[in-house]
């Protein structure tokens, strides 16, 4: 039991647990908190399993840009609308929701998990290896030299999703104003 | 440099995606249904660390991959966030069970 393992699995632990608040906690706003903390210790499993760059690019695009526009998401919007109640377990358990939203996500959860976990547990892995010693200058040259129109296209991708975000938001100030 | 072995992280991954495919499931709240599709992708990105790392591998593959799949996940939150918005503005609520606007 090395220094490292020790970190994952403490660092595993505590994302499970903000992971299952994410899902249960009963405020919206309390469900994104738990998010961007999910978030930051996933970035801690990026670091131990030696992703320095990756937890860096976690750090900065999740738990910076994502939980952020999330939370300004909730917060910008008129309370009433986006913290619609979530439902309580009578009204969740009640006629045909009973199937659709109480057992079907559980089995399907359950069975998911188990046949992932026992693929995982029966397969013969490689021994850990100890990956590459300087991987953000690995990922910086095959960036830009194998994977440069990947890079590209993601670039474009998120010019588009600006363009996009911006013109829904316009239109529809535009024809609220008409309406009014 | 690393030495858990590789099944640690999987199953970690599986439990993160498993949580988020329960909530995507189960909530009606659209922005928390959104939330849980974050967490699913930042789970699947555990798994190709987790294999980029114990496969030694060269080309760097699985952490471009996890790269790319933030990348999608950022436009992906910004363009859902935009639509649930103007839901918000138009419909007064985000229950996604009262939503017809796309059904017929």
């Amino acid at each position: 039991m090395d220094v490292t393992r020790i970190v994952f699995l403490a660092l595993a632990a505590v994302a499970v647990v903000s992971a299952y608040r994410v899902v249960t906690a009963p405020k919206i706003m309390h469900a994104a908190l738990w998010l961007g903390f999910t978030f930051f210790l996933v970035a801690g499993v990026f670091l131990t399993l030696g992703a320095e760059f990756l937890a860096a690019a976690q750090v900065l695009v999740y738990v910076g840009a994502v939980t952020t526009i999330i939370l300004f998401g909730i917060m910008l919007s008129q309370a009433a609308e986006v913290r619609s109640r979530d439902p309580l377990p009578s009204e969740l358990l009640e006629g045909m929701a009973f199937w659709r939203r109480g057992v079907l996500p559980v089995v399907a959860t359950v069975a998911f998990v188990a046949i992932m976990v026992m693929v995982y547990l029966r397969a013969s892995w490689p021994a850990p290896t100890g990956g590459v010693a300087d991987t953000v200058r690995l990922i910086g040259s095959a960036l830009f030299t194998t994977y440069v129109i990947p890079f590209e296209l993601a670039a474009v991708l998120l010019l588009i999703a600006l363009v996009g975000a911006i013109v829904l938001a316009i239109r529809d100030d535009d024809k609220e104003e008409q309406g009014s | 440099m690393t030495t858990i072995p590789v099944t640690y992280p999987l199953v970690l991954g599986a439990a993160l995606f498993g949580l988020g495919l329960y909530g995507a499931l189960t909530q009606r709240n659209a922005i928390r249904i959104l939330m849980c599709v974050e967490l699913m992708l930042n789970a699947v990105n555990i798994n190709l660390v987790a294999f980029a790392a114990t496969l030694r591998d060269a080309a760097a593959a699985g952490q471009i991959f996890a790269l790319f799949i933030m990348t999608v996940a950022a436009a992906e939150v910004a363009l859902a966030l935009a639509i649930i918005l103007i839901l918000a503005r138009r419909e007064k609520h985000i229950d996604i069970e009262r939503v017809h606007l796309l059904r017929w």
